[in-house]
């Protein structure tokens, strides 16, 4: 039977989206990646560290093995995979059917350059007469309406922004390609209508509207508009709100009974902004402010003609559907405390602020390497930051904290500090520091203290600006916790603005019933972050409301996860390995080099003297030729190609063109289609070498081709042209540790269809789920483990093995041997493929010196026990104190365990809940209810619950005198010693990993500072460890909520099932060797292999290498003391041929 | 006498420094041409006999630019790389090669500017240092 090929569609390109397509591209799944934009990558193209590293580590989520499939360079520059298909410009409209069996519909503008002509040249560019603000850099600079999306993008084809463009046609004109092509627009077919009840109103839109093409018609009042539809149709509908008789919301609404299609903008006055967003949430498009700008007008109605009427739908057929589109940014000039935000100079957003410093931002000044005020360009010395604008504000309809915007300031005051120096004085003013991250605790207390970053808690109300002295910069006032009124001067203030629903996800959302929370973001169904209303429908990212890098990477993985879960269940197959051929081995033949330059590019023709560059060439005996052709973007350019490389029957090639014909699908269709070898083709971009030689220097620009053409002829005529490696690769599965993310894991895997063996120290399976009740969101826990582990026990895939340890484990390229010992059976050994270690982690113990049990002091899991044993009774507690971080954020364990606090919220609220005269204080230092949990810290705070704030230097005492504790601590609001008599005292301890290191170590994975396991990269590869057959999950890796533990289970199984779908896995081209021969043992590059590919082979007595482990770092090489570790495929003799040539 | 222009061999990684180089190439940014880029898959696999190569053949100066320091694709690459070349500025001057000769430097991806201004610092910083005593010899 052939079974189709499993596919998804992914809604959304930036960071989660890339993550979803490329786990399932990578198990072998098919993915078509669309986004709205115009680039991939999304936000994080916009930024160039992420805390708290304070680096960027995006490449590091391409593939691991089978590197070859991907594009192998800079995230930021694009990505190239086989089994993705990427689709810009375009949305998704609507998903109909079941899971298995979806159908999506596409709508995508088209655009008006040709990607596959545009050399991105840039002549367009500097004929167009049109600026307007660059939104890639916040609008802090200005871009012409033809551009490139992103300044690294790998397709380097230009774009038009059709809002912004008049339709000139120089760019037209000049392009040389040909590949600027405007399609003749029929605008008047696009038929307008303006309601308005003032002439003026109605007659200048008629005629901007007019000029620009449209046809346009005009009523009067509503009655007339609706009398109007009744005899002609029309696309769109600009209407005013407040009208005598019919009002613009009631036009609204009967005009969509007429014709359901329509367009509306609404048109309002500012102080009705309220009610034109009431008016799209009844189908309204969008709506203008009045007074407004001809232009704004034109640019919104001519955005809505191309997305209405340009776009062109597309059908497809799909499985599963991810949505991973991300949040917005709260936009500060919208809400009812702006901070002058967009009126005085100096106020600007986070992200603003990033561009602003970026290396391919505006405000660096390279002469002093000073920042400059985005305004006024004077050199900034004292820096703000407003925590919490439009987060945890219910004026702004956000009850909830946004996670991630604390972690965001500390990085860009360092950053600041450190671009800039530390004279600039940097401040951020908080309500609470969420550092609610393993690391993230400690990357505060470095900017408070080394980098000498001042942390303030307080809010500022607003900020002014005497109009007279506008060199003092902008006037803040706050309160300090000691009721002191303070006043200083900034330069620079930066809001950090909080998230808000991504509005299309939403519009999507609601179109197609699929559900969302409070707040507008996609809902998840109970213990999941990624399943939504909707069965084969996932949301991925932080789609599903405020995440980090690393919680969306791990939610997105999790995501991919179900989808791949889907077409497993809907029977569909992964894609072939395309490993049916194996190549003809040439190692012993001659190299014979076809060298094909294209001239399509305008630049070449003018630039490059063919003769000289053919009389340097022909020096080198391995060329068979050179060959120089025109347009081979074009399909006949491509055969000639083809025909040529058929004709001279070369064994190596050199192509030199623009990118767009070099790019990975390109070669590998080349590979197809002559059986020449993709690793046996090299690619240069002609554009970009070209680029560096301005004018008219003929000779220069020869010679600089020439000497790149021969670094490129060195590395391919010296290239070993062995095929690319393959490993056999064992498709078995080992879970260690039975808590529930151990359980997920081990189901997902088994869901997927591979075989897993889980072990469990212990008697029972449920880990700490067993002594958990209820979750602060009130869903039954014990009903859920119940579920999970009678599936665990029934799966045909699963081997359950309790009692039992890991005793030792072996490992060799493709395989692991892990001998288990049964408390009682003794010992088995187990071969597996992939490693999940889930070995939870515990509630750490109260200190000796707190505790006393005599006297009702608990941890928190130890009063929750006791409240299920009916050991306490909570109706009769009068005084209930909890005391939060007790023993950790301190020197002793530096890292806040994440949960503590919602735990502390979900007691003092069920406390309530029994007895609301039950006094309940919660000691805390930062309340850390991220996210919506911020909602149940205010229902604390509305029922009564107390909250004192103190800090490291008083800590919470707590005194034992007959039969009652006495709790002495310092409330740094009253400023002053409090003493409360409590019934009960409960410490909420966070914490403790329990993952030995003797076990992490055996599977070359690594633990943390804290005894956590380390992550490969903390935020791009979450759940990894540097082997890339072992992954971790649940709290052994973090603290986390048991949603979150899921989560990361889910997302180490499908780590997991990318590798366990191949039967063999196939190294990249460039990959690391050993000579046996020369090989003196040392294990200098064992030692030295970051991602651990390097093994002994005790018995043979020589180096292995897992060449799907390797990364072709060449590291290994480089340490080798006798040449012995080569590094296929830019070994040393290519090298050296390239230093002599690069100096030829 | 013609100006003296300097040959510099350069050795960026594929993912930072290459992407900057790029980067500055679409940004049309100038830099000297008499710079050649030798990419590398990471700075880490620069092995000495490379730089030393270089030098011998004729280069005055040599360029080896990465990742910033925790950016490393490879996780530390970068980090031994740093300490190669100190390692490696120490016995230069054994071959008559002054050390200053040698620069380590990190440029990120998003880079261009910056990586367009280190490349005519470093081509000023030679030209001052005028011609290396290796490719006179080698004239010789």
């Amino acid at each position: 039977m052939n079974k189709a090929i499993g596919r998804t569609v992914v809604a959304g390109a930036g960071l989660s989206g890339i993550r979803s397509a490329l786990d399932l591209a990578e198990t072998g799944y098919k993915v078509l990646l669309i986004d709205t934009s115009d680039h991939i990558g999304g936000l994080l193209c916009q930024l160039d560290h992420q805390f708290p590293t304070s680096t960027c580590g995006y490449c590091r989520m391409l593939p691991m093995f089978d590197r070859d499939r991907s594009s192998q360079h800079c995230l930021r520059k694009g990505l190239v995979h086989e089994n993705i298909d990427i689709l810009l410009s375009t949305e998704l409209i609507s998903v109909e059917g079941e899971p298995g069996d979806l159908t999506v519909t596409l709508k995508q503008t088209p655009s008006l350059i040709d990607p596959d002509l545009c050399t991105g040249c840039g002549e367009c560019e500097t004929v167009c007469p049109v600026f307007v603000n660059d939104a890639f850099n916040e609008g802090l600079t200005k871009r012409k309406a033809i551009y490139l999306p992103s300044p690294q993008s790998f397709a380097n084809a230009y774009t038009i922004d059709y809002a912004a463009c008049t339709r000139c046609g120089e760019c037209e004109k000049i392009c040389p390609t040909g590949a600027v092509k405007f399609i003749e627009q029929d605008r008047e077919t696009f038929k307008i209508l303006v309601v308005d009840d003032e002439k003026i109103v109605r007659d200048s839109m008629k005629e901007w509207l007019k000029e620009e093409g449209f046809s346009v018609s005009t009523a009067d009042s509503g009655q007339t508009a609706l009398d109007l539809m009744g005899s002609q149709s029309f696309n769109m509908m600009l209407t005013d709100i407040k009208m005598p008789g019919m009002d613009g919301v009631a036009l609204l609404t009967k005009a969509k009974q007429i014709n359901e299609d329509l367009c509306v903008i609404m048109m309002t006055a500012y102080a009705e902004v309220d009610s034109a967003v009431g008016a799209m949430k009844q189908g309204a498009l969008d709506y203008l402010t009045k007074p407004f700008d001809p232009d704004v007008l034109i640019s919104m109605v001519v955005k809505i003609y191309h997305e209405f009427e340009i776009a062109e739908a597309r059908v497809e057929k799909v499985d599963a559907l991810i949505l991973s589109g991300g949040t917005q940014f709260f936009r500060p000039e919208l809400g009812k405390n702006s901070y002058g935000y967009g009126v005085l100079p100096g106020v600007i957003t986070g992200l603003e602020f990033e561009r602003l410093i970026s290396g391919t931002g505006p405000g660096l000044d390279p002469g002093s390497g000073r920042l400059l005020h985005p305004q006024t360009g004077k050199p900034v010395r004292k820096m703000a930051w407003i925590q919490c604008v439009g987060s945890r504000d219910v004026h702004s309809g956000a009850s909830f904290c946004s996670s991630v915007c604390c972690m965001i300031s500390i990085k860009e005051a360092i950053l600041a500090k450190e671009k800039f120096g530390r004279d600039l004085e940097t401040t951020i003013f908080y309500m609470d520091m969420r550092t609610i991250g393993k690391t993230f605790d400690g990357y505060r207390l470095t900017a408070q203290e080394e980098k000498g970053v001042r942390f303030v808690r307080a809010r500022i109300h607003s900020l002014s600006q005497d109009s007279q002295h506008a060199d003092k910069g902008l006037h803040a006032r706050y309160v300090d916790l000691g009721g002191i009124v303070h006043e200083e001067d900034f330069d620079l203030v930066v809001l950090a603005t909080g998230q808000r629903p991504n509005q299309q996800m939403a519009d999507l959302a609601a179109k197609n019933s699929i559900g969302t929370n409070a707040w507008g973001f996609i809902e998840t169904q109970p213990f999941s972050m990624t399943r939504t209303s909707r069965a084969g429908i996932l949301s991925g990212g932080s789609l599903s409301g405020l995440k980090d890098i690393s919680e969306s990477v791990t939610c997105s993985s999790a995501a991919a996860l179900g989808a791949c879960k889907v077409m497993h269940a809907a029977g569909k197959r992964r894609r072939p390995e395309s490993d049916g051929e194996i190549p003809v081995d040439l190692a012993r033949e001659t190299p014979r080099i076809l060298t094909v330059l294209c001239r399509c590019g305008s630049d070449f023709s003018k630039k490059l003297d063919v003769e000289v560059l053919e009389a340097g060439l022909a020096r080198i005996p391995e060329i068979e030729s050179l060959e120089i052709m025109d347009n081979l973007c074009t399909e006949e350019g491509w055969t000639t190609l083809i025909e040529m490389i058929e004709k001279k029957m070369p064994n190596r090639l050199v192509l030199g063109s623009c990118l767009s014909c070099s790019h990975k699908q390109k070669i590998k269709q080349l590979e197809t289609s002559t059986g020449l070898a993709s690793n046996l083709i090299e690619t240069m971009d002609m554009v970009s070498v070209l680029k560096r030689y301005p004018g008219s220097h003929i000779r220069e620009a020869t010679q600089g081709i020439e000497r790149e053409l021969k670094i490129l002829i060195s590395k391919s005529r010296f290239k070993n042209p062995v095929p690319m490696e393959r490993v056999a690769s064992n498709q078995a599965a080992l879970v260690i540790g039975g808590g529930i993310a151990g359980i997920t894991s081990a189901l997902s895997i088994a869901d997927c269809g591979y075989h897993v063996d889980l072990i469990e120290k212990g008697e029972s399976i449920g880990g700490n789920l067993l002594w958990m009740d209820k979750t602060v969101d009130g869903l039954d826990i014990q009903a859920y483990l119940d579920e999970c582990v009678k599936r665990l026990e029934s799966h045909e895939q699963i081997t359950i093995h309790k009692q039992t340890r890991v005793a030792s484990t072996a490992q060799r390229p493709g395989e692991f041997a892990t001998v288990l010992q049964h408390e009682d059976k003794g010992h088995q050994t187990l071969l597996h493929g992939v490693t999940i270690l889930a070995t939870g982690g515990n509630q750490a113990p109260l200190e000796p010196a707190v505790g006393d049990s005599q006297y009702n002091v608990f941890t928190q899991k130890e009063f929750e026990m006791a409240i299920q044993d009916q050991t306490i009774h909570p109706e009769q507690l009068n005084s209930v104190v909890m005391i939060q971080c007790s023993g950790t954020r301190d020197e002793r364990r530096n890292y806040c365990s994440r949960i503590c606090c919602i735990r502390a919220l979900k007691n003092a609220l069920f406390l309530k809940e029994k007895n609301s005269d039950t006094q309940v204080y919660i000691l805390y230092r930062d309340m850390m209810s991220y996210g919506f949990f911020e909602d149940y810290y205010t229902r604390a705070k509305t029922l009564g619950v107390i909250f004192f704030q103190y800090d490291l230097e008083n800590k919470p005492v707590t005194e034992f005198t007959d039969g009652h504790c006495l709790v002495k601590t310092h409330d740094l609001l009253l400023d002053m010693p409090v003493e409360i008599e409590a019934d009960c005292v409960i410490h909420a301890t966070g914490i403790l990993p329990d993952l030995p290191e003797a076990l992490a170590d055996q599977y070359g994975a690594a633990l943390d500072g804290f005894h956590f396991f380390k992550e490969a990269d903390s935020k791009f590869r979450p759940v990894d460890s540097m082997n890339y057959r072992v992954f971790s999950c649940g709290l052994s890796l973090k603290p986390c909520t048991i949603e979150e533990a899921v989560s990361s289970a889910e997302a180490a199984a499908i780590r997991a099932v990318r590798v366990l779908a191949h039967e063999r896995l196939v190294s990249g081209k460039t990959v690391a060797t050993t000579r046996t021969a020369t090989c003196s043992l040392c294990e200098m590059c064992v030692d030295t292999c970051p991602y651990g590919a390097r093994f002994v082979d005790s018995l043979e007595e020589k180096i292995v290498i897992d060449p799907a482990a390797c990364q072709g770092c060449g590291v290994c090489a480089a340490v080798c003391p006798s040449g012995s570790a080569v590094l296929e495929g830019l070994g040393s003799q290519q090298m050296l041929d390239a230093i002599d040539m690069a100096l030829s | 006498m013609e100006p003296f222009e300097p040959v510099i061999i350069a050795f960026v990684c594929n993912w930072c420094t290459y992407t900057a180089a790029d980067l500055a190439g679409t940004s049309r940014l100038s830099y000297p041409t008499n710079i050649r880029l030798i990419r590398v898959m990471c700075t880490g696999m620069v092995d000495p006999q490379y730089v030393i190569k270089a030098f011998l053949e004729g280069a005055d100066g040599v360029l080896i630019s990465g990742c910033h320091p925790g950016d490393c694709h490879y996780i530390n690459g970068n980090y031994k790389a740093r300490r190669r070349i100190k390692l490696l500025k120490e016995i230069l001057p054994r071959f008559g090669i002054e050390k200053d000769r040698l620069r380590l430097t990190w440029i990120g991806a998003s880079d261009g500017i910056e990586f367009a201004e280190i490349m005519t610092q470093i081509n000023d910083q030679i030209i001052e240092m005028g011609p290396s005593q290796t490719r006179l010899n080698k004239a010789i």
